[in-house]
């Protein structure tokens, strides 16, 4: 039988705070273990966790950049369960009223709505020493700001899943949430998926997949679960609901625990922390605040500056990049002009030496005084990504660059005649070639002539002089 | 004798700190052993906490609480200083941090004599429930303390200390300071700072002040109250000047009788003694009205379930991983922490913790927690509407007088009951004082309690001051 997947996401994401969300130590990654804990995030009798007002913030702003309904009332509330990494034995979280609900996202022309975005706690983590026998926890991740984005189960194939994992990330990194690195964990992703026969519109079991860290591994997952549990259903036999691992070693999915196994979390309202209200003109604030969202970016890229799907989506891809592009057509608003050498030989450059547009020594002013100078036919293209790759070397600006060079084209028509009219007189049979009927001749003549002119020379004024003096 | 006496003493150079400090230690070795008010007594570290105090002293300051010495409930963080909560699991837990209260406290030059036992994690009325044992009632020690902060009112009445530090979830300041015969002030919800203070009923929890009058409690309590960054639930309406209203003529106060707290259960002579305080008010030109409040049945129950369900959760820490008590052999880490907490809790600990999570299960939650949280806001209104009506009211603090140690810890649906009187002021988080008012045929001190507006402690230390200063207090003979 043929089947429909039925595909439903939970998205943690790590907020780009300094400190974490309860206490005053750094939120940082990496480190030696155990080196940015404090009473209060290893959970000492005693201690009290007071909300990083920053977290709040960086909250709304998902809630923004994803279109949610960012709320002027949240809570928090405790969600209690024993593990070894979390040291207070409750992870605080929002149950009953999230900052953030009904949002949607348009991915593959499909609308993906979004439940809600909560903000919760990270919890620590362990390490085995299988050698010596032993688990440590290091709780330098506990306390780390989280936002969890829930979507509602409206996804039905693997390529919608993968675009829309690829936009969250894109909007959370516009919006300063989150870096959106998930290879280093700051955003991860839980897959819940069911199955159904074609043509029904009842929900099947589903399985949840925890803590997918690409958006290659999303794809394998649902694929292997996919098939998985058609097996099952096509053998007559029933989905169980559980909570499973990916394996990205063999590519499958091994269950972690059923719903029997599952914990009651007991949630109940955080009675340490006062609720979150935000004033509609604090909201407001932080709207107007917002960047642009790279799906607007696109639109524009496409619709008001005419640049071609793939061009706007490469662009896109990278804020800084982005950013560097709209601030360089602001001044110079050559659209195709500066979209192609940046995506070309900008791109061949940062590329080449790893860095990224954050890095760049020269200002968006450069790049559209460079773009200007090859329009205006100043210089040749040629020339111009020569000295691009320059300024990006040096810093320097296009036009000293391009005066050091020489690479000024001459519009002098009284040198280029001159030099016209020597190669004329030196390549005599080439020009009788020429005149008798073999075109191929004239390329040779203009090399000749932009031999003597130099890289200077403009090139289209040349060939202009060199045809009328052939002809004449 | 009273904080102002000492103060004065010390500031004209009649007694040192270390002196006076010495004094209490003595006191406390040779008569504690019967009382059993102190788990820890710091002898070298007040000491030396008083020699600071008198260095401050003679070079002039003149702080209320400088080179006073009080005692701390063993439930508030001290750094370096052994914090038990009275139980086994945390039987040698150093915090490496002071509470906010204990830096404000330090900040004053106060000396911290030691640290009072109390009701394991402060759950109980009696402090029988301790794990270094119970406390023995200084005017009779064949009787309770009350409890939960039975050591720190065991340790004023006895005299081991000038004041003590408390904390109050459902009565464990007032209760045990009226079974005691001291006073006992338990502070509107968010007026000190609870940062430090290892949580029971987080949303109930409050420290509070015991001493010899009320002027004691609210001297202590300008020196903790206020808004604290570590504490989101503490406020910024805690304004301090607690003593201002001290010897303002009583006319025309309006004090309210809810008729509820008189009724059924409570002692006649408790009820004598408490009607015999509101006709001194009345005639000190008081006005008295009758009030109600409809939902006091319910409110132990609800109490019950809501600071149970906290304290479940609270608790849950304390796994044997990171501090405290860790079973000596265990295989797995299901089985080391159900070990752990099988071993380091004692039963009525459990018990709170079972009842708790039972509150909070999916399915039970809506007809257990949230019905009980919906009685909170019916108690809040309640209070409210009395309010309107009334500047303070004026209830017994307990049932009963002191009883016999053995007489009815193996109850405990009786002992809950005996909370009636306390818990709804901690259900609205209220400020609340009590005060001997009598004593009773077995001689045992009988408690009032008057409970304010939020944040108007310094109304109810007023009123209580005016009927202490009228009342014949007996002092513990020993």
């Amino acid at each position: 039988m043929r089947y429909v997947p039925v595909i439903g996401l939970e998205i943690h994401a790590e907020m780009l705070t300094n400190s974490k969300v309860f206490c005053g130590c750094a939120n940082e990654f990496g480190g030696a273990q155990n080196d940015r804990v404090c009473p209060r995030c290893s959970g000492m009798p005693g201690t009290l966790p007071v909300v990083n007002q920053g977290a709040v913030m960086l909250a709304a702003r998902a809630g923004f950049a994803l279109e949610c309904t960012v709320n002027n009332y949240s809570a928090f509330d405790r969600k209690n369960y024993f593990y070894p990494d979390l040291p207070k034995a409750y992870q605080i979280t929002q149950f009953q009223y999230p900052i953030c609900t009904n949002g949607h996202i348009r991915v593959c022309d499909t609308d993906i709505r979004i439940n809600r975005i909560h903000i919760e706690e990270d919890a620590g983590k362990l390490v085995h020493d299988d050698y010596e026998g032993i688990s440590m926890a290091d709780y330098n991740r506990c306390g780390v700001p989280l936002i969890e984005i829930v979507t509602e189960p409206d996804f039905r194939t693997v390529e919608q899943v993968q675009r829309f994992v690829e936009e969250i990330a894109l909007r959370l990194k516009y919006a300063g949430v989150c870096d959106s690195r998930m290879e280093q964990g700051s955003l991860r992703v839980d897959v819940n998926i069911s199955i159904m026969p074609e043509g029904s519109s009842e929900f099947g079991t589903r399985a949840e997949i925890k803590n997918l860290n690409s958006v290659k591994a999303i794809g394998r997952a649902i694929e292997y679960e996919i098939s998985r549990q058609s097996e099952i259903l096509d053998k007559g036999g029933t989905v169980v609901q559980e909570t499973r691992r990916f394996n990205d070693n063999h590519g499958d999915t091994k269950a972690l625990r059923s719903k029997e196994e599952a914990h009651d979390y007991r949630y109940f309202p955080e009675p340490d922390i006062p609720p979150v209200y935000i004033s509609d003109e604090e909201l407001d604030e932080i709207r107007r605040s917002m960047p642009e969202m790279p799906n607007m970016r696109f639109k524009r890229y496409t619709e008001e500056y005419s640049l071609p799907a793939e061009d706007a989506g490469l662009i896109i891809a990278n804020k800084a990049f982005s950013d560097f592009y709209d601030a360089a057509v602001k001044i110079y608003p050559s659209y195709k002009q500066v979209s192609n050498l940046m995506l070309v030989e900008l791109n061949r450059c940062l590329n080449d030496s790893g860095l990224s547009a954050e890095d760049l020594k020269f200002s968006p002013e450069n790049l559209a005084a460079l773009v200007k100078m090859s329009d205006d036919g100043v210089i040749s293209k040629n020339a111009a990504k020569d000295i691009l790759r320059t300024m990006f070397e040096s810093g320097k600006d296009p036009e000293t660059i391009a005066k050091e060079q020489n690479l000024i084209m001459s519009n002098d028509t009284g040198e280029l005649e001159a030099i016209v009219d020597k190669v004329i007189a030196e390549n005599q049979d080439s020009v009788e070639s020429y005149k008798s009927g073999n075109q191929k001749v004239f390329g040779f003549l203009m090399g000749q002539v932009i031999r003597f002119a130099g890289k200077g020379a403009n090139p289209k004024l040349a060939k202009d002089i060199l045809m009328k003096k052939i002809n004449d | 004798m009273a904080i102002k006496e000492l103060h004065k003493k010390l500031a004209a150079h009649e007694i040192s700190a270390a002196e006076l400090c010495k004094s209490y230690l003595e006191k406390i070795k040779a008569s504690d052993p019967e009382i059993n008010s102190y788990i820890t007594v710091c002898y070298d570290g007040a000491v030396k906490q008083a020699e600071e105090a008198q260095k401050r002293i003679d070079s002039g300051c003149d702080d209320i609480l400088c080179g006073i010495p009080l005692s701390i409930k063993d439930n508030i963080c001290t750094k370096g200083v052994k914090t038990t909560c009275a139980s086994k699991i945390l039987e040698d837990f150093v915090p490496v941090y002071d509470a906010t209260v204990m830096e404000k406290l330090n900040a004053a030059g106060a000396v911290m004599l030691g640290k009072t036992n109390m009701d394991e994690f402060a759950m109980g009325g009696s402090s029988q429930t301790s794990y270094f044992g119970g406390v023995h009632n200084p005017f009779d020690t064949t009787r309770v303390t009350g409890g939960s902060s039975g050591g720190a009112c065991a340790s004023v009445a006895a005299g081991f200390c000038a004041a003590a530090l408390g904390s109050d979830t459902g009565g464990s300041v007032r209760q045990p300071a009226a079974f005691c015969g001291v006073t006992g002030l338990k502070p509107t919800y968010g007026a000190v700072s609870r940062y430090g203070l290892i949580a029971f009923a987080s949303g109930l929890d409050q420290i509070g002040v015991v001493g010899d009058c009320a002027e004691d409690c609210a001297l202590v309590l300008d020196v903790i109250h206020g808004k604290d960054p570590s504490d989101g639930t503490s406020s910024y309406l805690a304004k301090g000047n607690y003593t201002s209203r001290i010897g303002e003529s009583l006319k025309g106060r309006k004090i309210g009788l809810p008729k509820e707290f008189f009724g059924e259960g409570i002692s006649s002579e408790v009820r004598e003694s408490v009607m015999n305080a509101a006709n001194f008010y009345k005639d000190s030109g008081c006005e008295l009205i009758e009030v109600s409040m409809p939902s006091l049945k319910y409110a132990v129950s609800a109490y019950y379930l809501i600071s149970s369900a906290e304290a479940a959760s609270n608790l849950s820490r304390f796994d044997g991983i990171k501090y405290g008590y860790r079973t000596k052999d265990a295989d797995s880490y299901n089985e080391l922490i159900k070990k752990t907490r099988s071993e380091g809790f004692g039963d009525e600990v459990k018990r709170r913790i079972l009842l708790g999570n039972y509150a909070l299960c999916s399915g039970y939650y809506d007809a257990y927690y949230n019905n009980a949280s919906r009685i909170r806001k019916k108690i809040i209104g309640e209070y409210a509407d009395i309010f309107d009506k009334c500047d303070v009211i004026l209830t017994p603090t307990a049932p009963t007088t002191a009883y016999k140690i053995g007489q009815q810890e193996n109850d405990p649906v009786k002992m809950y009951l005996a909370d009636i009187c306390t818990v709804t002021v901690n259900i609205a988080g209220l400020p609340a004082i009590s005060t001997p008012c009598g004593y009773g045929s077995d001689n045992m001190p009988i408690g009032m309690s008057l409970v304010g507006r939020a944040f108007d402690e310094a109304q109810i230390v007023s009123l209580c001051d005016a009927y202490e200063k009228s009342f014949e207090r007996r002092e513990v003979k020993r």
